[in-house]
């Protein structure tokens, strides 16, 4: 608390609680109510739509929901709206459980649809039951002030919960952040196939932030709906207040803790300066300048405003005194350099190959329409082997690598790893959980995070914690050489850099067998020498390896084993000089006849 | 005999729904984004009839002459100015762009034209004529020719003429077509012209039949995105039969159910659609995962 880091956010919001406490205008207290309950509500929009990038437009579902049913039992069953609102958290998780895994399944612009289609269901629905609801005639709440009833005489009282509300929503997003939650959430906005492929259930985490992020909606529509007293289905379930959650994030700020807060204190005053200066007079007028900046937002700052003032609030909070005694360290634990994350995951003596089969592959098919991708491929792999895997371009490589990481399921065969039957296990996250690790031809880094925070995620596939996981990142970075850009953004880097931070990514998650995917293409020769390297310290510290690649002194000094792959089917196995001479192999990839030139 | 009738009767709605849906899914399939101010579109076109009629006594299908290249420009003014900045921006924020813009017309339109029901009186929109027992309105005839007749020539044009094989190929892989030398932006902004076009035809013919107020088009638009949906995104033959099917749910629901929750029934269907079929009944599978970024 001593540093200005900490106390200057602190007293802000200790001047805003003095505030409410303290200010007796209606005007000032109404419009501190609608912020600080705005900010709530958008923030709990956030979680799912900022931190995980699922743009719900249907959020309205949610916060109607809340408010009829903490309402309902309020009006029709006497039952007090502070445990009323408890029931209303009830439904949104219900909801969110039924429309959460079918719609997950949709990305980008259908997921909105859908939302906005749900929202629309729930909103005739309201309507149509009015013998329930009271339709569109609208629900009056019965004005009897009481802490249980969440209603009161004082203006003050009210922005005082909608304060807590606030402040609770912000504390959860804070947490949400700083966890292993919203690492993942992060991970599967920027790259959800990657993200599976590092253990992260995508489905599962985007419903947890649903779950949350539904669950906080409906709590503040029941603060709302015990502000305003009256429900209306076209105003509670409308589309409007669905945009309005996610304009407000977006001019704070999308994906931060703290957005929804500052996007409140700037759009709902003008809100309701627009309305009530412009609205009064011109009837839409004041709706027309909202679209207006919500085009301009977009198209002007995507950021949000805190991409402009987060480097003035630091340069203040760097004028302002600091009461510690010493200069605080920057958090950075020296990364050890080979530590107690490597030692573990090493089960037998470095050198020593063991003889058990790590996987077997028996028979494997795989067809798309009428292209046979893989057909009737055979293999198996030593524990502590590195395997290479070479053959022309469409000979069902990549095929293959989708097959034993779960991308896709086989037609025909199965694999066993480790003595256990995976091929029908359809999930990359599973598979990684299991113990294998990809990487992808292309890379696919999580663009908008920093290189340790992108190895993060993949020691959270085992790791809980987010100190721990930040020592088994840093210990990995240590070890692919990568530390010294840990706090880069990973579009920032090299391509030579990307394609060690995919190993390292894959690495963190401490796999048995690794797949790795073309890492050398495109690189350097000096680049390959460094990735040959790695490739054997990473055998030597336990990973039995397989690997494709085109460069073929590198794939031949690797390998123990090569195995060719020609239009689908395994031409040949052998060591590398076996392969290099192997007349099949040789046509395979020049063609018949290929002597005479 | 009633069945039969309601069955015409949804089989003409579905006319008017198709109609609206074709411009929609003929800029989504090309040009990758999803226009929430489509329905603002319609709605511009009805005020355009509407004060064509009462100010210049002009009648609504001669005003379709103004309609159709108006919004076609209006269209590719769209295109330029708020969609080509974001072409490679994610997904998200051309929802964000084309709900504002949304917003912004139904409520330009709400100041300047306040929110009043105004209808034309044309006497020939009352006029029915009976066939074997079932009654014909003749302006939803029309309408439902119209819509046959527009998706036989667009499927045509894109057939046929340069102009649409470069769409029709911009559609199916656009890095194929940029690295073949197509201007990108150019068909681009055509597409968006041509989609804008049509609902601008689609308003001008429903006049006769729909009250003029400024939400009139986000009615219309959700029940776009059903029928876009349900026949697959970037489909005409689709959303064609999609909005034949929706008008068909829409007044067999109207009738057996109840008036008031037939658009639930197809939301539901939305829905259902969005989570079995994704592709809808023709498009190409795997299409909802495009235009995600």
């Amino acid at each position: 608390m001593r540093e200005p880091k900490a106390y200057f956010p602190f007293l802000l919001f200790l001047l805003l609680l003095l505030f409410i406490l303290l200010v007796d205008r209606p005007f000032y207290l109404n419009m501190i109510f609608m912020i600080l309950l705005f900010a709530g509500l958008s923030g709990a929009w956030n979680i799912l739509g900022g931190f995980g990038g699922q743009l719900s437009l249907g959020h309205s579902a949610f916060f109607g929901l809340g408010a009829y049913t903490s309402s309902l039992l309020f009006v029709k069953c006497g039952i007090p709206p502070i445990l009323g609102m408890f029931a209303g958290v009830g439904m949104a998780f219900a909801l969110a459980a039924v429309i959460g895994i079918p719609c997950f399944r949709l990305k980008g612009p259908f997921f909105s649809l859908a939302t906005i289609a749900i929202a629309e269901v729930l909103q005739l629905l309201a309507v149509y039951f009015k013998r329930i609801t009271e339709g569109s005639e609208g629900l009056s709440i019965p004005f009897r002030p009481s802490l249980y009833n969440l209603t009161f005489e004082s203006r003050n009282r009210y922005a005082l919960v909608a304060y807590c509300f606030a402040v609770f929503v912000l504390a959860i997003s804070y947490a949400i952040q700083r966890s292993r939650l919203g690492y993942q959430l992060a991970a599967l906005r920027d790259e959800d196939q990657a993200a599976e492929s590092l253990g992260v259930n995508t489905v599962w985490t985007k419903m947890a932030a649903l779950l949350i992020s539904g669950g906080l909606t409906a709590m503040g529509a029941t603060i709302f709906s015990q502000y305003i007293l009256f429900l209306e289905p076209h105003s509670e379930f409308s589309i409007d207040t669905s945009v309005n959650l996610a304009l407000i994030s977006m001019i704070g700020g999308l994906g931060t803790a703290i957005g929804p807060l500052i996007g409140s204190f700037l759009l709902i005053p003008l809100q309701e300066f627009l309305r009530t200066w412009i609205g009064g007079k011109y009837q839409g007028l004041h709706l027309v300048i909202y679209g207006g900046l919500l085009i301009a937002v977009v198209m002007f700052m995507p950021q949000g405003i805190i991409a402009f003032i987060s480097r003035k609030y630091e340069a203040l909070l760097s004028r302002l005194p600091s009461f510690s005694g010493r200069k605080a360290a920057p958090f950075a634990p020296a990364p050890p350099d080979i530590g107690p994350f490597f030692l573990q995951n090493r089960d037998f003596p470095q050198g020593r190959k063991e003889t058990s089969k790590i996987i077997e592959v028996q028979n494997l098919s795989k067809h798309f329409g009428g292209l046979k991708a893989i057909s009737h491929v055979s293999f198996s792999v030593q524990r502590g082997e590195i395997l290479g895997i070479i053959g022309p371009n469409g000979a069902g490589k990549t095929t293959l690598f989708n097959m034993l990481s779960g991308v896709y399921k086989p037609d025909q065969g199965y694999v066993n790893f480790q003595g256990r039957r995976i091929s029908g296990i359809n999930k990359s996250h599973a598979l990684c959980r299991a113990g294998i690790g990809r990487t992808y031809q292309l890379v696919k880094p999580f663009e908008n995070m920093s290189v340790l925070e992108n190895v993060m995620v993949g020691s959270f596939c085992h790791e809980r914690g987010r100190k721990k996981s930040m020592e088994i990142a840093l210990e990995v970075l240590n070890f692919v050489d990568l530390k010294n850009k840990k706090d880069m953004l990973a579009q920032e880097i090299t391509l030579a850099d990307k394609k060690r931070l995919e190993v390292a990514r894959v690495l963190a998650t401490r796999p048995q067998l690794l797949l790795l995917d073309e890492v050398m293409a495109g690189l350097t020769p000096v680049e390959v020498q460094e990735a040959t390297e790695l490739i054997l310290n990473i055998r030597d510290y336990g990973i039995t390896v397989i690997v494709i690649e085109h460069v073929m002194p590198a794939i031949m000094s690797l390998s123990d084993r090569v195995l060719v792959l020609a239009q689908g089917e395994k031409i040949t196995e052998g060591t590398s000089a076996e392969v290099v001479n192997d007349e099949r192999v040789i046509r395979a990839y020049l063609g018949e006849g290929h002597e005479l030139a | 005999m009633i069945f039969i009738q309601i069955l015409v009767n949804g089989l003409l709605l579905g006319g008017i729904y198709a109609l609206i849906s074709i411009g929609l899914t003929l800029i989504f399939g090309v040009v990758r984004v999803i226009n929430f101010a489509h329905g603002e579109f319609l709605m511009i076109s009805m005020y355009i009839s509407y004060y064509c009629y009462s100010l210049l006594g002009l009648n609504p299908y001669w005003s379709l002459l103004i309609n159709f290249p108006l919004m076609f420009v209006i269209g590719m003014g769209m295109d330029q100015i708020i969609i080509r900045p974001l072409r490679n921006a994610p997904a998200y924020m051309q929802v964000f762009a084309t709900v504002g813009l949304s917003i912004l017309l139904i409520n330009l339109v709400l100041f300047i034209f306040t929110g009043d029901y105004r209808a034309i009186d044309l006497p020939f929109a009352k006029k029915v004529v009976q066939v074997g027992g079932i009654y014909l309105n003749y302006p939803r005839l029309i309408i439902f020719s119209a819509t046959v007749l527009i998706t036989v020539l667009l499927y045509l044009f894109l057939k046929n003429t340069d102009i649409g094989k470069q769409i029709r190929a911009i559609a199916q892989n656009r890095t194929a077509a940029r690295l073949m030398g197509f201007k990108l932006n150019r068909i681009y902004m055509i597409t968006f012209g041509i989609g804008s076009g049509l609902v601008g035809i689609a308003g001008g013919l429903i006049t006769p039949v729909y009250y003029v107020y400024p939400t009139v088009g986000v009615y219309f638009v959700l029940t776009a995105f059903v029928v876009v949906v349900l026949g697959g995104m970037g489909n005409m033959i689709g959303a064609f039969l999609g909005g034949l099917i929706i008008g068909i749910v829409d007044s067999l629901s109207g009738y057996y159910i109840d008036p008031s929750l037939k658009e639930t029934v197809y939301y539901v269907i939305f829905v259902l659609v969005l989570i079995f079929r994704p592709s809808g009944l023709m498009g190409l599978v795997g299409a909802e995962e495009m235009g995600m970024k």
